[in-house]
């Protein structure tokens, strides 16, 4: 029976190329767009990320600093209420991050041993403005040798702005991005739904003497779903790769001018992940729309016809 | 087999039926007679459901089918085999499938069709026909190929409006032949048809309509 439906499918789609190709094309454009702005989400989120959880404050501790007395100094910033998100970084663990950072020359490394990386204490503050008071409080310790930050804060170029910029940047890229993408996604709709029209209307007769020797609805309207399944799921394939295959073409430039933040996943998997993921949500997506478009224009025809 | 009780039908102020009551028993040949606009193609659409009377009752197997859900409609005519004067063959589909096309959509198993097919292209005399689109058979062929669809589904009941009337005498003798032999079979046969020649050489019981109304039962 699926046979019957499958055949009258793409009789209709072999009938009328034309159409097929502009479906096809308006759903391929959409999706490469709703890829390609997935990614870029996905990209302004990491590095928002990165930047709001990165320790705005770190103190070395001395060499010979005693374990307890470094409990006892973490253990006192713990309970103080302007600093949040404290971590021991040991020597060792300083090494290892030497050693991630200098992955390019393994010689380096080798020629360095735990001892000559002090141990610290990172943190951030709940509030730049109080992180000059938070960093003299700090150096007084007696087993703090000295306090580093990482941007010049309380400057005009602090960390605080960079997350600020980088948070209205996130939100007019989501607004943009969604707007632009729902944009499509309704033109999508609409054009499917005009070919599939036009389609029913050229079987106008075919549809009344299917209905005149016992069709139900959903027989006449099988084969009009499947073409627009086939539609869409050519236009979320089309749109994927093609945006998949820009991303990578760009992606080693990027990864290389933005460094250690994290825009896209450095591990091939995770960013095949990523796509896959999307891939996944854009083929409900295009489902929904095959199915909503193809319903309505049928339910429009028929009702018509009655 | 079939019941008219009573039936009017008005297209706004053009009465089509008025009181019309009729019976017709499981396998009898029927004629609807009458002159164009008597209500013979009312009659086979309120059968069909197209239509659905303004009064009155039909009654299809003890079922009164203008009370049918629309849900409905399509089992009931699984039932019927409908043969049209413009034969309504689907273009684009070759002999096999738009008879297979009936089967697909009775739901008949897929095993069953080429069995089926065969069985009804052998008696209609189209087998040599099968692989042909519409485009490529005569007026007579194509009412064949109409048949064979309503055949197929061995409904209870054929319904034959005017499926003469676009051919030449001998093309529709031959149409006439085969409806003869299928209700020799014990189909019941119900056929709309002015051709006065075929009314008198089949001697089946005839209805006649004149506006709207059964003159002769």
């Amino acid at each position: 029976m699926s046979n019957i439906h499958s055949k009258t499918a793409i009789d209709a789609i072999k009938r009328s190329p034309f159409q097929a190709i502009s479906a096809v094309f308006v759903l391929a454009l959409t999706f490469f767009v709703a890829t390609t702005v997935a990614v870029l989400v996905y990209a302004s989120n990491k590095s928002l990320g990165y930047f709001e959880t990165r320790p705005q404050i770190i103190s070395f501790i001395k060499n010979d600093a005693k374990e307890e007395d470094v409990t006892a100094l973490k253990t006192k910033l713990s309970a103080d209420s302007r600093i949040k998100d404290i971590k021991y970084v040991s020597k060792y663990d300083a090494l290892e991050i030497y050693k991630k950072s200098t992955e390019d020359n393994p010689l380096l490394a080798e020629l360095v041993s735990p001892t000559i990386f002090p141990a610290s204490l990172e943190f951030s503050v709940t509030d730049l403005k109080l992180a000059e008071d938070v960093i003299r409080d700090v150096k007084s310790e007696q087993v703090v040798e000295q306090v580093g930050f990482t941007a010049n804060i309380g400057g005009e170029k602090s960390l605080g702005d960079v997350v600020s910029r980088l948070k209205s940047i996130s939100y007019y890229v989501r607004l943009g991005g969604i707007s632009f993408v729902s944009a499509l996604g309704l033109t999508s709709f609409f054009v499917l739904l005009i070919i599939i029209s036009m389609r029913l209307n050229s079987r106008k007769g075919e549809i009344e003497i299917l209905s005149l020797i016992g069709a139900t609805p959903s027989f006449v309207r099988s084969p009009i779903i499947i073409e627009g399944v086939v539609y869409s799921l050519l236009g979320v394939f089309i749109g994927w790769t093609l945006s998949l295959i820009s991303w990578l073409y760009v992606a080693p430039s990027i990864l290389n001018y933005f460094g250690t933040i994290p825009v896209l996943p450095q591990n091939p998997i995770d960013f095949f992940v990523l796509f896959a993921m999307i891939l996944g949500a854009e083929l409900l997506i295009g489902l929904t729309i095959a199915f909503a478009g193809s319903l309505i224009a049928v339910k429009r025809s028929l009702k018509k016809a009655r | 087999m079939i019941s008219f009780k009573n039936v009017t039908k008005k297209y706004g102020s053009i009465t089509a039926l008025e009181g019309v009551t009729f019976d017709i028993e499981s396998g009898e040949f029927v004629f609807l007679t009458g002159p164009s606009g008597a209500g013979k193609t009312t009659i086979l659409k309120m059968i069909l459901r197209e239509l659905v009377p303004d009064k009155g009752e039909v009654i299809f197997d003890d079922t009164d089918i203008t009370k049918l859900a629309q849900s409905d409609i399509p089992y009931l005519r699984r039932q019927l085999g409908i043969v049209f004067q413009d034969f309504k063959v689907l273009p684009e589909r070759t002999v096999t499938e738009n008879v297979q096309v009936a089967l697909a959509v009775s739901d008949i198993d897929q095993d069953e069709w080429k069995k089926r097919v065969d069985h009804v292209l052998k008696l209609v005399g189209l087998t040599t026909r099968a692989k042909l689109f519409p485009s490529q058979l005569s007026g007579g062929e194509l009412q064949r190929v109409s048949l064979a669809r309503a055949l197929v589904i061995n409904p209870k009941v054929i319904l034959a409006d005017e499926p003469t009337g676009n051919l030449d005498w001998k093309t529709a003798e031959g149409i006439m032949e085969l409806l003869e032999k299928i209700n020799k079979e014990g189909k019941t046969i119900i056929m709309a048809t002015h051709h006065e020649g075929i009314i008198k050489h089949a001697k089946h019981r005839v209805l006649e309509l004149v506006d709207g109304k059964v003159t002769k039962k």
